[in-house]
């Protein structure tokens, strides 16, 4: 096709035939695709849905009349509650349906920003990475396909997604509108994300960079409309920088306003533009992050099995890290705002919340809060093992004279190493955002967050030494029950006090034992229970590691 | 430890995955300072020989010592005088090239940096890169050199020259050649026939798990065939009718034809009265060795053994 034979009339529509060219088989991939996500996509829908029928309907266990309902609101309109949950509207004259809006459908959405994330990696980057694109790309099949497959398929799964949580609304004899709005705003935040994701495969050459970036885009839109929400009910101006926000902005069953969806869309649609734009510009399996050269020579350390954990575990360490450092600064800096509001607060509410305990309270919560995501850097890492494993790169390691005792425990010092030096960080950036905010008081509050923040590192040892225990006799489970334990804790977390299950379901959460500190002093029981499980996990995975076989078929 | 103990020894040698037996009564014999050539179709346990032999898998049964110890207990000590190139190998994506041999080479204790210098220079290789960006082949020259440039008694090789271009295979021969004159043992194993031809001492083939023949390669030709092609000034046509012939066929006064090693002797007495005017004799390839105990393998799989059996 060189375009110098090609005569000035037909260049236009050969051009058009190459744009035809550009997306030859997109109607196979996607089939392809649909035929190998069939389990994951259809678990990824249907769990989003039972969450939002659920969520729906469990409002009506919880709070049997409205009357009930408006002594909960204070859950959502208080502002440490409106950090997590987001504006709060109409939650003057509380209803089943507002409460849903105003408490829960942030989750789905952020829960439906994720999937949409995870299936544009899975296909595009991720594909790259494993040289399956390139054979995939050697039969006819046009250079956009792929991604217009993915992007289709994206559609596909967010429009179930939105019609199962507007079945599940229905179900809970909600408004019509509104809950078609919760369902739109969903799938609008969907798109937005899955717009998000396919720039950000283009600028990271690993399928890890990129999850971690556009990944990092949703934790970046829920801090910055924790801080705009906390600031005012029915949110502030940061409100408005934030993707989540827009899709909160539209206030179902209050305002029903389905303006803000544009917003979402618009920068769907261009986000996804740029996305196909950079995708040109590149070579298959390249990034625009250039490579650089690296060292002709290792540096002395990376001769020891320390040296080799600390090259592993060191990229993904570094960004949980800096993200968490982030949100702990963020957090410390919405303290005053937290003050400011709870001045404005209705006098009764000013009673139970004022001054002191309210501020220790907010503190004790961030602690825990940034705590389950360090947590999450470790169970992510011991992922990353089990695929140092999966890989081979074990088998090539202990090919050396290096045991496999001190292969894990090399990596396991580093992890550990690694997540208390984060806690440490966490306490000192939420400290130092509180401390500079405050206009009373600073000093105090730094120590206070500090110690919080370092309170949770048995929870934390917990979570690796039960993991590493089954990393070491059963590692095929290891990473599903390592995020299934923190997923479980964010979620009790933030619902369990809300929902009426049995005490059974609050103490399954290793989140849940520790005491308040500030709010409470350190009560030392849960702290030496939550270390023995650690090490005890710990020691019993090396056991086990040193004696299965590795990287077995 | 005397010089007499193998360097490698398994008896009666089991591994099973699940239902499937991967290594069947295997019986492989390594003496020091041999190279030791390892052939087998895909799946036939050679990569698995290899992983129970660094200790990684635990045999269901049967014997298995390097130097003398069991790998599976000693696996640490034993690694300080070992080796292992893997078939496919997969490095550290953000480690360059000369940082994975580095950190290799440390782990073994003390090196010699001329040594290494030299093999990446030799093998052509850029330290500098990542190693995210090398193809296959440069990715199993770290694995080489990593290996090469340490100072240990015995190379495990799994299909170390699977991705190299021709030029580095000959640097490869080379320095296998040089490793066997110091004195290492090796264990090759290869789909390259030429290659183990060049370089190895002895041979073993392995089937479904199970050796099914093993020895010198002049051992392993007594039990095929010679290939002669002849120019004869009288027919030789007779010859077809010996029962140690095969594969007789006859272009104007050219005879081409395979004997049993073992009776070579009697047909070039034959010949010797017909007035040869050219005979060129072909020593039996490992194609041809491999091709009898693949040769069902392939037919159930409808490719005649007799269609790859020309000799170039």
């Amino acid at each position: 096709m060189s375009a110098s034979t090609m005569t000035p009339s037909n260049r236009q529509s050969s051009s058009r035939a190459e744009r035809q060219a550009t997306l030859a088989g997109t109607g196979t991939v996607l089939r392809f695709m649909l035929r190998r996500d069939r389990i994951r996509s259809t678990a990824w829908v249907i769990g989003i849905g039972l969450l939002g029928f659920y969520f729906a309907n469990a409002i009506q266990l919880v709070a049997e009349d409205e009357a009930e309902l408006a002594e909960l609101a204070s859950l959502f309109t208080d502002p440490v509650g409106r950090l997590m949950t987001g504006p709060a509207f109409g939650m003057a004259t509380p209803t089943y349906e507002r409460f849903f809006s105003a408490g829960y459908v942030l989750f789905l959405y952020i829960l439906i920003a994720l999937m949409s994330v995870f299936t544009v990696v899975r296909h595009t980057r991720a594909e790259e990475q494993t040289g399956r694109a390139e054979l995939m790309r050697s039969n006819v099949v046009g250079r956009h396909a792929t991604l217009s497959a993915t992007l289709i398929l994206v559609v596909i799964t967010n429009l179930g997604v939105g019609l199962l949580v507007l079945a599940g609304a229905l179900a809970g004899d909600f408004a019509f509108e509104g809950s078609l709005l919760v369902a739109a705003a969903g799938v609008s935040t969907g798109l937005f994300f899955a717009g998000a994701a396919a720039v950000a495969v283009q600028l990271s050459e690993s399928s890890r960079g990129s999850s971690a970036m556009a990944g990092g885009l949703v934790a970046l839109a829920y801090v910055i409309r924790m801080g705009g929400d906390m600031a005012e009910q029915g949110g502030s101006a940061l409100s408005w920088f934030s993707p989540l926000g827009w899709a909160q902005q539209t206030a179902p069953y209050v305002e029903d306003r389905w303006w803000p969806l544009a917003l979402l869309l618009v920068f769907a649609v261009a986000l996804t533009g740029i996305g196909f734009w950079l995708s040109t510009k590149r070579d298959l399996e390249a990034s625009l992050m250039p490579t650089r050269m690296g060292r002709e020579s290792a540096r002395p350390s990376l001769g020891t099995p320390l040296g080799i954990a600390v090259k592993t575990l060191k990229g993904g360490l570094r960004g949980w890290g800096i993200a968490l450092v982030i949100c702990g600064l963020m957090f410390g800096a919405y303290a005053q705002a937290l003050v400011d509001a709870a001045d404005d607060l209705p006098e009764e509410f000013a009673m139970i919340f004022s001054g002191e305990t309210m501020m220790l309270g907010y503190l004790a919560y961030m602690g825990l809060f940034m705590a389950i995501f360090v947590a999450a850097a470790g169970v992510g890492a011991l992922t990353q093992l089990r695929g140092e494993e999966h890989r081979g790169r074990a088998e090539f390691g202990l090919s050396a004279p290096l045991s496999r005792t001190t292969w894990l425990r090399a990596h396991l010092a580093v992890l550990l190493g690694g997540l208390l030096t984060i806690l440490l960080l966490v306490g000192l950036a939420m400290g130092a955002g509180a401390a500079a905010v405050l206009e009373t008081d600073g000093g105090d509050y730094f120590f206070d967050l500090v110690v919080a923040s370092l309170h949770q590192t048995p929870a934390v040892l917990a979570v690796v030494g039960i993991v590493t225990a089954l990393f070491g006799w059963w590692p095929r489970t290891a990473s599903p029950v390592g995020w299934t334990i923190v997923g479980y804790a964010a979620f009790m977390t933030n619902f369990g006090q809300i929902l009426e299950v049995p005490d059974f379901f609050h103490e399954l959460n290793i989140f849940g034992h520790l005491s308040q500190y500030p709010v409470e002093e350190v009560a030392w029981g849960p702290v030496v229970i939550l270390t023995a499980l650690g090490v005890g996990g710990i020691v019993l995975g090396l056991l086990g590691w040193n004696r299965r076989e590795i990287n077995r078929v | 430890m005397s010089e007499t103990t193998p360097v490698i020894y398994t008896e009666n040698l089991v591994k099973e995955f699940g239902t499937v037996r991967a290594l069947d009564n295997l019986n492989l014999n390594i003496a020091p300072g041999e190279v030791h050539g390892y052939l087998g179709p895909n799946g036939a346990g050679k990569s698995t020989t290899m992983r129970v032999l660094l200790g990684l898998l635990r045999p269901d049964s049967g014997t298995v010592h390097i130097f003398g110890r069991d790998p599976w207990r000693d696996a640490v000590t034993l690694h300080t005088r070992l080796a292992y190139v893997p078939g496919d190998v997969e490095l550290w994506p953000n480690l360059t090239g000369g940082e994975v041999i580095d950190m290799f080479l440390r782990l073994r204790g003390t090196y010699n940096k001329q040594r290494r210098d030299q093999l990446i220079e030799r093998f052509d290789l850029d330290p500098r890169k990542k190693t995210r960006t090398y193809s296959k082949g440069n990715r199993q020259k770290v694995a080489l050199i990593s290996a090469l440039a340490a100072e240990t008694d015995l190379l495990l090789l799994d299909e170390p020259t699977a991705g190299l271009d021709p030029l580095m295979e000959t640097v490869f021969q080379d320095v296998i050649h040089e490793a066997k004159t110091a004195g290492r043992s090796v264990l090759l194993s290869s789909h390259i026939l030429a290659q183990v031809e060049a370089l190895s001492d002895r041979v073993s083939i392995i089937r479904a798990g199970h050796i099914v023949e093993s020895g010198t390669l002049s051992e392993l030709r007594h039990m095929t065939r010679t290939t002669i092609e002849v120019a004869t000034e009288r027919s030789a046509q007779h010859i077809a009718g010996l029962s140690f012939v095969h594969n007789f066929r006859t272009e104007s006064e050219r005879s081409v034809f395979e004997v049993d090693g073992d009776h070579v002797q009697e047909v070039m007495n034959d010949l010797a009265g017909l007035g040869i005017h050219s005979i060129v004799a072909h020593p039996p390839t490992l194609e041809q060795l491999l091709m009898r105990h693949y040769g069902d393998d392939l037919s159930q799989r409808g490719v005649s053994p007799d269609t790859t059996k020309k000799v170039s």
